[in-house]
């Protein structure tokens, strides 16, 4: 194996891109996040004071990070849906809808549920 | 004709130097100066009613030569000149004293001593004045016909334009075609043009013309004479050379790629390509495909890593690109959409220090997102780091929209986004002497306003050898520089400096000093009544005056700054200016 530039990452957890998931969700499902603008509007706003914000839990998604997504199953399902967090969005995100897209993709996936 | 009646006129600039300068004081001891038949003090002389106030004292008391004491000559020098000329002077019988740069607002601290320096400067002033002679601007013809260096899409796209306008043209090429770095690319933004088709559009249109011929295989390797007429020798292929008559040459020679350190990000390995090879392959697909290979192997993700060899730290030596090359990631985002189109499940990762895709560009990079582009920002002091293991490679960045977090992908292909290079040509750029900015291109005289000219009269530059420029900015800059020779050609002549070194016949006793010390070949020998002296070429001389200490019998000299101008100068700045004390000394008395 030849690699350069290493320094940056040594002793450094990775996260690793799973393709496979990021077109899954990209291509299979609603999921769009894509216009979220890292702003924290839904950060401040959520009553659940859920620790991975919808914001980084976005990120994940959009760029396939599957087992940082995987982590945080409990905090996924502790939404509580209120939409508070996207009626405030300004950049419109449907973020209750991505929430359920998720949901979906995790019952499915995790607990090998479907809904056929 | 020397001046006889001098006027003086002493400029505020609205307290810039009246605030540390007595000028009230000043104009007062001017005025009982020998030969100085009028004086003025003017809040601003630059002003439209400062410069009619002007020119009806020099109409109403038939004064022969002025002296205007205000800021520095870069500023006003043409502005009083022209004053001088509408109100009936020979515009070289001014002088213009810099009483602001060189005194009000170096010695803000006394004022004085700064009267005191002011009035020695205008002293000068007045001398130089004095021993002025009118001069006329030298004129020089110009020929209607322009080389143009490089046959790239700027080169063929002045060479047409000038063709349009009636000026024949001859376009010398170093390779053995045309079309520069643009043949070699796909699709380009906005019609979706390929770049083989626009240079073959522009090839087949230079090739009609009658008034534009084509050589390929040519390099310029002599360049004589000056502005409007310049002899130049061409090389075309080993062997053959040929002389041409020339008005002005404009230079479009291009830029290079910079080409990636081998094991910079990985370069070398399998599956790593730069931008340029990345565009080369895509141009070679076929549309209908629906898949990209690279290596016979399909594609299915990419990586593109941004500013490889561009806005490098300076702490890398000399040799560092610090400049963004400003052109790479509108066309990096353009090529990543001509990807999705071609096959959309192709998974597409951006790694980027700043997006930098301004103007329209931006529909690109939105349009990028929209396709489902991922990115992901670097920092400068952690660059990404590309392995290559079992036939994929695998980059890993420290991604500061994911909280500085190590994201790990693997790819089929990573393109490393390089960016433009200056070109180097020894050769051609001694024939041509012109100046290399700090970033190793050719350097215009004022990057707003002369933003094509050079300090060498008569060469332009035109396109990315003057620094990194897209196509529609390149062929931007090609049409200014049509627009200048145009300008200069059609108009049949040019006006110069008359500021030009003279020779004396009866001093000169021709010892060749002044011709050693000539930068431009402005000397050449002549022979007067069986005597051989010196004689100056006054279109090659620019008046830089080293020639004049160089001659040992004091022979030569230049005009507007003659031995006997600059030495009565010398006299009057040392003269007593001790009045002015006296006269404070006296007001301390009397108070």
């Amino acid at each position: 194996m030849i690699t350069t530039n290493t320094d940056s990452q040594k002793n450094e957890k990775i996260v690793t891109i799973n393709c496979q998931f990021l077109n899954q969700m990209k291509l299979g499902s609603e999921f769009n996040a894509t216009a979220c603008i890292n702003c924290g509007t839904c950060t401040a706003i959520c009553p659940m004071e859920i620790n991975l914000l919808p914001r980084q839990l976005f990120r994940y998604v959009l760029i396939g990070a599957e087992e940082k997504v995987l982590e945080n199953v409990n905090n996924i399902y502790s939404c509580l849906l209120c939409r508070m967090c996207e009626e405030n969005c300004p950049a419109g995100v449907h973020i209750a809808e991505n929430v359920r897209s998720l949901r979906t993709y995790i019952n499915r996936e995790v607990y090998g549920l479907s809904r056929s | 004709m020397s001046v006889k009646k001098i006027g003086v006129y002493i400029c505020e600039c609205g307290g810039n130097i009246s605030d540390f300068v007595d000028t009230e004081r000043l104009r007062i001891e001017i005025a009982k100066e020998k030969d100085v038949d009028s004086s003025m003090v003017n809040m601003f002389t630059c002003s439209d009613a400062g410069q009619q106030k002007v020119i009806e004292d020099i109409k109403e008391k038939h004064l022969d030569g002025i002296v205007v004491a205000s800021c520095s000559p870069k500023l006003h020098l043409g502005t009083f000149r022209a004053m001088a000329k509408r109100a009936g002077l020979n515009e070289y019988q001014y002088t213009q004293v810099n009483l602001r740069e060189q005194c009000s607002w170096a010695h803000t601290h006394d004022m004085q001593k700064a009267t005191k320096k002011g009035l020695r400067l205008i002293r000068a002033g007045i001398a130089k004045t004095l021993n002025s002679k009118p001069l006329k601007k030298l004129r020089v013809k110009t020929l209607p016909h322009v080389l143009v260096i490089g046959a790239g899409m700027a080169g063929m796209r002045a060479a047409l334009s000038l063709s349009d306008i009636g000026i024949s043209v001859h376009v010398i090429e170093k390779e053995p075609e045309v079309g520069g770095m643009t043949k070699r690319w796909g699709k380009m933004f906005p019609r979706n043009k390929n770049g083989y088709e626009l240079v073959e559009k522009l090839e087949t249109e230079l090739k009609k013309r009658d008034n534009i011929e084509l050589l390929t295989n040519a390099e310029l390797v002599e360049k004589d004479g000056h502005i409007g007429d310049f002899s130049v020798k061409i090389q075309v292929k080993k062997d053959h050379f040929f002389s041409l008559k020339v008005g002005c040459i404009i230079v479009s020679t291009g830029f290079e790629t910079y080409t990636p350190t081998k094991g910079e990000f990985g370069y070398g390995l399998p599956g790593i390509v730069t931008l340029p090879e990345f565009e080369e392959l895509l141009a070679q697909t076929d549309d209908g495909s629906k898949m990209i290979s690279y290596n016979k192997k399909q594609i299915k993700s990419i990586c593109y890593i941004y500013c490889v060899g561009s806005r490098q730290n300076k702490m890398m030596g000399e040799s560092a690109h610090q400049y963004c090359s400003r052109y790479c990631c509108s066309a990096t985002v353009n090529t990543s959409n001509q990807v999705h189109e071609i096959d959309q499940t192709i998974n597409q990762f951006h790694l980027y220090r700043d997006i930098r895709t301004y103007g329209k560009y931006e529909l690109l990079y939105t349009k990028s997102l929209e396709e489902g582009s991922l990115y992901f920002r670097y920092d400068e002091e952690y660059p990404p780091s590309v392995s290559f293991e079992n036939n994929t490679c695998t980059v890993v960045v420290k991604d500061s929209l994911t909280g500085n977090q190590n994201i790990k992908m693997n790819c089929d292909l990573v393109v490393l986004v390089t960016g433009m290079i200056p070109r180097t040509n020894k050769q051609l750029a001694n024939v041509l002497k012109i100046p290399i900015g700090q970033d190793g291109f050719f350097n215009e005289i004022h990057p707003k306003l002369r933003p094509v000219e050079t300090v060498v009269d008569g060469v332009f530059i035109a396109g990315s050898c003057q620094g990194p420029k897209n196509l529609s900015e390149s062929v931007a800059s090609s049409m200014a520089a049509v627009a200048k020779s145009a300008a200069l050609l059609l108009k049949g002549y040019v006006n110069l400096e008359p500021l030009v070194a003279e020779v004396d016949p009866n001093l000169c006793e021709w010892c060749g000093e002044c011709l050693k010390a000539c930068p431009y070949n402005a000397i050449q020998i002549t022979e007067i009544e069986n005597k051989k002296i010196a004689e100056v070429v006054p279109i090659l001389c620019k008046g830089g005056g080293v020639c004049v200490p160089a001659c040992p019998s004091q022979a030569i000299s230049v005009k507007g700054y003659t031995n006997t101008q600059i030495s009565s100068m010398i006299e009057s700045l040392a003269k007593n200016v001790d009045i002015i004390d006296e006269e404070t000394n006296e007001e301390k008395k009397t108070s």
